[in-house]
């Protein structure tokens, strides 16, 4: 087995805490101006990353962050954990019974949102590819224009919960409406995402075929939220009580995370599928304490969170990357697109105008995962850095002003 | 079918309740069951059977009402075949049924439930208050401690005036209202930006919110000498309530009707109404307020 040199090791151990703790300090003080905690990570990344470190001071940087020997892999493989885990946190907070439960206003508004910006995107990266730089390829340019379609379709559950919570509008019912539509938002937009990067690998490897990636997707899916909840509905009270706690059902809830990733890896779908699928089998259980909810939470919020986005900012040079037109075009069709979607969904289904405004904005917010999406498209060769920086952007500026947007139409 | 006279009627009183007859072992303890509520609320009695009428099923039924001492001159016998679900929903709406009541197990088979009982089926799409008696004995049931679902809506409040006038003719003196705080979603949002002072503030918001609103609908009601404890359990709405139930040993847990049409989706994702039907904690009452 490879080891780590007793040099590298040291070096690792410097880079992990430089993130974490600058991540936190930044974090902290973002607060203060109620900026999301992911726009400090990120700034962090962009300090300690080629945009300023390592122009400014590259042989600290290069000593940090080593483009050669082991410690690059080993920052990999905590990177690629780090987001199957938030991929896990994501999934434990979709519980599709909340759709079911708020009916129609919540399935159209889901709907809708999910519809509108979905063919807007598609229809402009598929007429005007020339502007993200893509090739007329049918191949790429039909991955592409699904991925932009799915990118701004997709909504950030933690951000809108947080802004909910602000507002006092989190158990009301524009709030469950807005939590609901943008449940089914996520569990769908994940759902494609898996299938076009599966697709994308497809492309590289010739390893399936699509009608066969959508069988794998659905079935599993299918599987793991009638049966794999089942069984762990069952499986949870005995964890609960019979193992040591918390530390049990901790440690049995990762390593399912970690399983169903890695079965989703192998059958050549990406492990986000199966940690995202785990996710809402494992937190849609009843049994399932709240304390368990929230140490895990803590656990990947705090630390594997700043991890993988300070690492955004370590990879991507965001002053050379930014193209004005591109993060204009991205900012527009995003608003355009998923606002009017989910006003059309909630009016349709019998809300206000004013309330139907309210959780059209509300839903605008892409936040953390809307970065997570990029992350893996740059990752898998789907998008340039360009457009890269402009869905970072799009993301923050959605998260940033969906708050006080959606105030202005709350009676 | 004219409907007219169904809307906006009042769950309560009790002018005529119906009983499924299935000639199960259980027929004649349901039947002594519903003959014994008719007497209390003073209701007509109305027996419905769905299925075939045989000389000998009129014979066990004449040995069952002498049993259970229902007058033939104050009930009515309705014979009909069709669908069980919705013929009886249908007999019930016609008749202006106020209360029915029926069987049911604890607990169904895997299949049964997903696909739906008859008992299940019809309290899912009733347009009555629906009485599941799961234990019924030919000796009148007590009803000591009546659990009723306090949850935020607009039909609660005829919910607990409908126990509450089911209490007073049961001279129950012990009701316990609760408020089921669904606290999913709040893990995902104080899990990186909150600090200890603010994560207690913000539960106790919730918590007191909760109480508050459940002060605002008893407050309401007219409890008149029944002594009525309010009380907030943290938990998935439904589940939470079906625990608690089963836990307090409740004789009744009375709830509101569904607010949707319910469908097998709502099984294999279940939710409010739905985690009560999938494992009855003891006899329930599905309150449906008409309005």
């Amino acid at each position: 087995m490879i080891k780590l040199a007793h040099s590298e090791l040291i070096v690792l151990l410097l880079s992990i805490s430089t993130m974490l703790i600058i991540s936190r300090i930044f974090a902290e003080l973002g607060k203060r101006w109620k900026l999301p905690v992911v726009m400090g990570e990120l700034i962090v990344g962009i300090i300690l990353g080629p945009t300023i470190l390592g122009m400014l001071y590259p042989d600290i940087f290069g000593y940090l962050f080593p483009k050669t020997g082991n410690i690059p892999i080993a920052l990999d493989g905590i990177f690629s954990l780090s987001v199957i885990m938030l991929l896990f946190v994501a999934g434990m907070e979709v519980q599709l019974s909340q759709v079911l439960k708020q009916g129609k206003v919540a399935v159209y508004t889901s709907m809708f949102s999910m519809v509108i910006p979905f063919f807007t995107g598609f229809a402009v990266a598929w007429f005007f590819p020339e502007i993200f730089s893509i090739s007329n390829e049918p191949g790429p340019k039909l991955l592409f224009a699904l991925f932009f379609g799915t990118a701004l379709s997709i909504s950030a559950l933690p951000v809108i919960a947080r802004i909910l919570m602000d507002m006092n509008l989190f158990k009301t019912n524009i709030g469950m409406v807005i939590i609901a539509s943008a449940m089914f938002n996520d569990l769908i937009g994940w759902l494609i995402f898996s299938w076009i990067l599966s697709m994308t690998n497809q492309i590289h490897s010739d390893t399936l075929s699509i009608g066969y990636t959508i069988f794998y997707i659905i079935g599993f899916g299918l599987f793991m939220l009638t049966i794999g909840k089942k069984i762990i509905d069952k499986t949870l009270p005995w964890m609960q009580t019979k193992l040591s706690w918390p530390g049990g059902v901790l440690s049995i809830s990762l390593g399912i995370c970690l399983l169903s990733a890695a079965f989703t890896e192998a059958i050549n779908i990406h492990a986000i599928l199966g940690a995202f699928i785990a996710g809402i089998a494992f937190g849609d259980s009843v049994h399932l304490r709240e304390e368990a909810r929230e140490i895990i939470h803590q656990f990947v919020t705090n630390f594997f969170a700043p991890l993988f986005f300070v690492s955004i900012g370590l990879k991507v040079n965001f002053i050379e990357n930014f193209d004005p037109v591109i993060v204009a075009i991205v900012l527009v069709l995003a608003f355009v697109g998923k606002v009017l979607g989910a006003t059309i969904g909630a009016r349709i289904g019998g809300m206000s105008k004013n309330q139907s405004l309210a959780v059209g904005f509300g839903m605008n917010a892409r936040g953390a995962m809307e970065i997570i999406l990029g992350t893996l498209a740059l990752n898998a060769g789907l998008i340039s850095k360009p457009i890269f920086v402009a869905l970072v952007i799009m993301a923050l500026v959605t998260s940033i002003t969906s708050g006080p947007l959606m105030k202005k139409f709350i009676d | 079918m004219d409907l007219s006279k169904l809307k906006r009627r009042p769950a309560y009183p009790f002018e005529t309740i119906a009983v499924a007859i299935s000639f199960s072992p259980r027929c004649q303890s349901i039947l002594s069951e519903a003959k014994r509520l008719s007497d209390i609320f003073g209701a007509s009695l109305l027996l419905l059977h769905i299925g075939d009428k045989t000389s000998e099923k009129e014979q066990y039924l004449d040995g069952i009402m002498l049993a259970a001492k229902v007058d033939p001159n104050h009930s009515r016998i309705i014979w009909m075949e069709g669908d069980p679900v919705d013929t009886i929903l249908q007999l019930c709406k016609l008749n202006i049924v106020d209360l029915l009541v029926l069987g049911a197990l604890e607990k169904e088979n895997f299949l049964k439930f997903y696909i739906g009982s008859i008992a299940r089926n019809i309290s899912r799409k009733a347009k009555c208050s629906v009485l599941l008696l799961t234990n019924p004995t030919r000796e009148p049931l007590k009803f000591k401690k009546i659990v009723v679902n306090g949850v935020e809506n607009p039909k609660t409040i005829n919910t607990i005036n409908t126990s509450l006038y089911l209490a007073k003719h049961l001279k129950v003196k012990d009701i316990t209202i609760v408020n089921e705080m669904d606290v999913s979603g709040l893990a995902m949002a104080i899990s990186d930006n909150s600090t200890a002072p603010q994560t207690k503030e913000l539960k106790k918001n919730l918590a007191e919110d909760s109480v508050e609103t459940l002060q605002m609908i008893i407050d309401k009601c007219d409890a008149g000498d029944i002594k009525v404890t309010n009380k907030i359990i943290k938990g998935k709405p439904g589940y939470a309530i079906s625990k608690f139930s089963k836990d307090k040993k409740a004789d009744l847990l009375v709830i509101n009707s569904p607010d949707t049409h319910l469908n097998v989706f709502d099984r294999i994702f279940t939710h409010d109404i739905e985690f009560v039907l999938a494992n009855l904690p003891c006899n329930v009452l599905i309150v449906h307020s008409r309005v």
